[in-house]
């Protein structure tokens, strides 16, 4: 088999929300070069799918008979260079009438049947992947499908596929197969997504909190194997659809839809505050999470007036009296093209000018935002444009209003417990997750690596987007599980000197298969060269676990039992400085990214992704080395002939 | 062979259907697919049950430690000596622990709905098309089962494999025998400490010999409730375990000084049930197991003498403490009791008593010694020097520190005349996963297929065949 090339390797990283894809590695590492959102709609024929909404529309056109193509082609060549948002005919039938033909006249009707997509509806979409689950096999594969067309690989292209954790082993034999059956990869790699983690972070032990849609996966990876004992699996009900829910019973009686909450998630003005910091305009006794009912109600009292009408409604008054409502960012250039250009642009120049002032409440203006009792933040929505305009050509286009909304201290709530958390006593989904990754370190079975488990937490996923997520859930484990000092003064581990014993009763004289990192046990296709170059452990000396212990003068220097309790402190882990596109971690409010109105077709990445995707980054660097650096001595994927002989089941001796 | 190195498929004999081995124990069910090294699902046995919406659910897997629920309790299907009590729980809980991570749930054949349909020609593999929704019903089946567990309880399971999960081809052994095979030995004395039993089981030739078959219930939550003697006999005050669900922060205080935290408190309607706390606080004793509890490394009991004139129990005390912290914050250094608490084991006059613990005073006979003591005399004397020369230990409560030291000791002591030597995985999970390891092995022999139970001789002989067929 010819070497796999960098230009060559797709990658494929499927989410509840947005599958992140990307064909080939670039020198440096950005963030993934398409966004397909996780979703596909039925087709006209069962058991297809399209990745739009497709309308059909029907309209009757007078045109002139001498004129060799009708009008409405002409205004259709128009459209198509405003692809970006897919509005496109795809068909068009012509039917001619009879009678008009026999006058001979020059005029005829036409009725065609126009199929255009529709990239902002999501209107009877199927969400193939459900809390990591996939839930549709059929629409999944088809999402897959079209995401293997669009990109159009050649044919020597190497598939990995970032896998959720809560996928079953047969889940991912199906998986395997549909790749080699349907796309003749030469070969194919299934990471598991915390792994992937790992390697974008460059670090061989850590805890990976990837906060995703509706759940949360805690995983345990130690010496780049998985522990799969105690991991926790898409706990449901604790990703970022859990806060937008919080947001929503909050905010709902004030008017707010959903839309709304979704996008004041995203705003900058939302924060987590850390457990115990008092809300702005309460009194500093209220504390959040500890009494939301009571700061909820301080929010609703002076609320009213700002509550915002229903969407589409154009302007709208905050409390301050501010017009801060805007009409700007002509999203749709086929509304400029087709309509009547100069006529709209100075429509909505003459209303901007009209209606735009200062927006910002003076006397809050310099404090930070958690000290703000109120903030307000710029709502989009895509509102469809309307009137003769919208209607010259029929295609649906949709203008982008924008408007200022305030809110109180709701947005530092999001994530308190609901009022109807149903069958939970928690309080609240960071104390849920702080709740699991302790088990999930408790679960690790050797204990010494749980100090380093603790001290390199890596949270990932869009949900832990919302500014203050990652420091209010360390203050929410510091407050829980860190151990005092005074218990732990006289544990301090061993000194390093000393080789680490395993944790309990390992003084046995039981021979042991060579341990150390190299030759983890539990993960057979670790390359040992990426062990080697990010391992910093001295490594264990071989035979160690296996000495002599009756001699018991072993007592004198072991330590007196077998490890000290964790966690003495916890930390995340930073990112490596060398891939600059992952720094920033954005915090945008584009609304393409909420489930609402994807604009973008795949292929506009949207600005300001950052740490968050790290499992991207780490799959391009896995991909790197298991296809380019070590052509398969590694065992990072499954080639071709070894699926051929064995089958799909094959994969799990792959599977990292 | 090194390890490292999952063996090639070929070595199973070319069978690509890998056969899922399930482990059932008191505390936890462990399934995985044969021919790994580790079971893919490790699940509490323990399951949850609560109320909502006028409807009760279940809880299974490791989410009830994680999520308190309103008026949660917990149930185990499976009785104090190891033997199933509530098949119909038995049953979901066994099923989840392979269909969470292994087979997936009864999700249908991927291949059979709309998107093959569509091009049949474009997959030339030929895909099973089958209506069934059993979960098993494409791989066979290997369990586990303690050396003493009765007829009817082994016919029963074969019942549920073969009739509730459809599947193939099934299997019962020993965990006994399992546990022998994971240490490569044929012929072996298997001492195995799990969550509710201490056993002793003598293998011969890869058969289990019945009559030497010794159990007794000084397991691990035995330990626990002599740790909860401890604590209420502690001094300066007794300790009391607060799980940290019944806590939204702690705050740092001196050793020994009373707890500084904020409680939760639920209403009495919502309040999970006394077994969640049970649990929990087992969860933390656990962890007091693994760091602070230590077995006496002998060679004498705690109680002795030693060698110096000095008691060992004097001794014990001029060795450094090891503190402790409990969720609540409360903190304070183990001397000596860190040692009592398993010397019991051992010392049937060494056990803490605890008139509100409900596990009885251990006999004499109940001890390790004496087990060991009235296996061998359970079996062939010309067996027992080779039974010695091979001792086993295996189940999570071995991982003890210091266990197999004062094991061997122990051993030495009793039979001087023959060679003693104790057996023991260092790797964690494989002292903990010994008999499900072993089952993996066995389960992905070529030679093994023979051993099968087919769905077709369960159809032809019922499910007495279980009795015939796993010797």
């Amino acid at each position: 088999m010819p070497p796999f090339k960098d230009e060559h390797v797709l990658l494929i990283a499927p989410g509840s929300q947005m599958t992140l894809a990307q064909l080939g590695l670039p020198e440096t590492f950005t963030p993934a070069r398409f966004r397909f959102p996780t979703r596909m709609f039925p087709a006209e024929k069962k058991g297809e799918y399209e990745p739009y909404r497709v309308h059909e529309r029907r309209q009757e056109v007078k045109v002139n008979n001498d004129t060799d193509a009708p009008k409405p082609d002409v205004e259709m060549k128009d459209a198509e260079p405003a692809a970006a948002d897919g509005t496109t005919a795809t068909e068009t039938t012509v039917k001619t009438d009879e009678n008009t033909q026999d006058n001979g006249d020059s005029t005829k009707t036409v009725e065609e049947v126009f199929y255009e997509e529709d990239p902002a509806s999501d209107e009877g979409a199927i969400y193939p992947i459900e809390n990591g689950r996939i839930v549709d096999w059929p629409c999944f594969f088809a999402l897959l499908t079209h995401i293997h067309n669009t990109l159009s690989p050649p044919f020597h292209t190497p598939i990995m596929l970032i896998g959720q954790p809560v996928w079953s082993a047969r889940d991912r034999e199906a998986i395997t197969q549909f790749v080699f059956e349907k796309f003749k990869a030469p070969a194919f790699s299934l990471m598991d997504s915390a792994l992937a983690a790992c390697y974008g972070y460059g670090t061989p032990t850590a805890t990976v909190v990837d906060v995703g849609k509706g759940k949360v996966d805690v995983t345990a990876v130690t010496d780049f194997a998985v522990n799969e004992h105690g991991r926790g699996i898409a706990l449901e009900g604790c990703g970022g659809d859990a806060m937008t829910d919080r947001l929503v019973e909050l905010l709902g009686p004030k008017g707010f839809t959903r839309e709304m909450c979704e996008q004041l998630k995203r705003s900058n003005i939302t924060e987590i505050l850390p457990p115990g910091t008092p809300l702005p305009g309460s009194s500093a006794t209220a504390r959040q999470g500890a009494n939301p009912a009571a700061a909820a109600s301080t929010g609703g009292s002076d609320g009213d007036e700002s509550a915002p009408r229903g969407p589409g409604d154009g302007t709208q008054t905050g409390i301050e009296g501010d017009n801060g409502d805007e009409e700007e960012g002509v999203l749709d250039v086929a509304a400029i093209v087709s309509g009547n250009p100069t006529e709209y642009l100075a429509n909505v120049e003459k209303e901007k000018t009209t209606t735009k002032k200062g927006a910002v409440d003076p006397k809050g203006a310099r404090l930070p935002n958690s000290k703000k009792e109120k903030a307000s933040f710029q709502f989009e929505e895509f509102v469809q444009l309307e009137g003769e305009k919208a209607a010259a050509n029929g295609a649906r286009q949709y203008i982008r209003h924008t408007r200022d909304i305030e809110v109180s201290v709701e947005r530092f709530l999001l994530t308190s417990p609901r009022s109807k958390a149903g069958n939970r006593l928690t309080s609240g989904i960071l104390e849920d997750i702080a709740t699991q990754v302790h088990h999930t370190i408790l679960a690790v079975p050797d204990a010494t690596k749980r100090s380093e488990l603790w001290d390199s937490l890596i949270i990932v996923g869009c949900g832990s987007k919302v500014k203050g997520f990652t420091q209010a859930l360390l203050a929410v484990i510091t407050q829980k599980f860190i151990l005092s000092p005074s218990g732990t003064i006289f544990t301090s581990e061993i000194p390093s000197n000393f080789t680490t014993p395993l944790p309990t009763g390992a003084n046995t004289p039981a021979p042991m298969g060579q341990p150390g990192p190299m030759y983890h046990p539990a993960a057979p296709g670790v390359n040992p060269l990426l062990v080697a170059a990010t391992h910093n452990n001295p490594g264990m000396p071989g035979g160690m676990p296996g000495t002599p212990s009756m001699d018991p003068s072993m007592m004198s220097h072991h330590r007196s039992t077998g490890h000290s309790q964790t966690p003495t402190s916890v930390k995340t882990l930073k990112l490596p400085e060398y891939f600059p596109d992952f720094k920033d971690q954005g915090n945008s409010n584009a609304p393409g990214a909420s489930s609402g109105g994807t604009p973008g077709a795949p292929g506009t990445s949207q600005g300001g992704h950052g740490m968050e995707e790290a499992v991207f980054l780490g799959a391009q660097m896995a991909a790197k080395v298991f296809f380019v650096i070590d052509q398969g001595l590694s065992k990072g994927y499954m080639s071709r002939v070894e699926y051929n002989e064995s089958g799909p089941s094959a994969i799990h001796e792959y599977i990292l | 062979m090194n390890p490292s190195n999952p063996p090639q498929a070929a070595e199973y004999g070319g069978d690509e259907v890998s056969a899922i081995v399930l482990d059932p124990g008191y505390s936890t069910t462990r399934a995985g697919f044969a021919g790994e090294d580790a079971p893919k699902s490790l699940i509490p046995t323990y399951y949850g049950k609560y109320n909502a919406d006028g409807q009760e659910k279940l809880v299974f897997g490791d989410d009830v430690f994680v999520t308190p629920r309103p008026g949660l309790s917990i149930h185990n299907p499976i009785g104090k000596d190891g033997i199933v009590e509530d098949w119909d729980m038995a049953e979901r809980v066994w099923e989840h622990s392979f269909t969470s991570r292994l087979t997936g749930t009864k999700a249908g054949n991927p291949f059979q709905n709309g998107l093959n349909d569509v091009s049949p020609d474009e997959l030339p593999t030929e895909m099973e098309v089958e209506s069934e929704e059993k979960p098993l019903s494409d791989s066979p089946l290997l369990m586990t089962e303690p050396g003493w567990n009765p007829a009817k309880a082994r016919e029963k399971t074969i019942e549920i494999a073969m009739e509730k999960w459809d599947t193939p081809a099934f299997y019962l052994a020993r965990s006994g025998v399992l546990a022998a095979f994971a240490s490569g030995k044929a012929s072996a004395l298997v001492i195995d400490i799990g969550a509710s039993n201490l056993s002793v089981t003598p293998i011969h030739d890869g058969m289990i010999l019945k009559r030497g078959v010794q159990h007794s219930p000084l397991g691990g939550e035995y330990i626990s409730s002599q740790i909860r003697a401890i604590f209420k006999a502690n001094t300066p005050q007794p300790i009391t375990i607060t799980p940290h669900y019944l806590i939204s922060s702690k705050s740092a205080v001196e050793a020994g000084q009373p707890a500084q935290a904020k409680y939760k408190t639920f209403p009495a309607d919502k309040a999970p049930d006394a077994s969640y706390r049970a649990l929990l606080e087992e969860r933390t004793l656990s962890e007091f197991k693994e760091c602070v509890v230590q077995v006496w490394p002998g060679p004498t009991r705690l109680s002795a003498p030693s060698a110096t004139g000095v008691s060992n129990e004097d001794m014990a005390r001029t060795t450094p403490g090891r503190p402790f912290e409990f969720p609540d914050g409360y903190n304070q250094v183990f001397g000596v009791d860190r040692f009592r608490a398993v010397e019991s084991l051992f010392d049937a006059k060494a056990a803490i008593p605890d008139p509100d613990s409900s596990f009885p005073p251990p006999t004499p006979a109940q001890t390790i010694p004496e087990l060991v003591k009235a296996s061998l005399a359970g079996v062939d004397v010309d067996l027992r020097p080779h039974l010695l020369a091979n001792v086993v230990v295996t189940g999570g409560s071995s991982l003890l520190y210091g266990f197999t030291d004062r094991l061997n000791h122990e051993l030495m002591q009793m039979f001087p005349g023959p060679r003693v030597r104790v057996t023991a995985p260092g790797n964690t999970s494989e002292r903990r996963f010994g008999s499900w390891i072993g089952g993996s092995i066995l389960a992905s022999l070529g030679t093994f297929h023979q051993m099968w139970i087919s769905k077709k001789e369960y159809e032809e002989h019922g499910p007495n065949i279980v009795e015939k067929r796993c010797k």
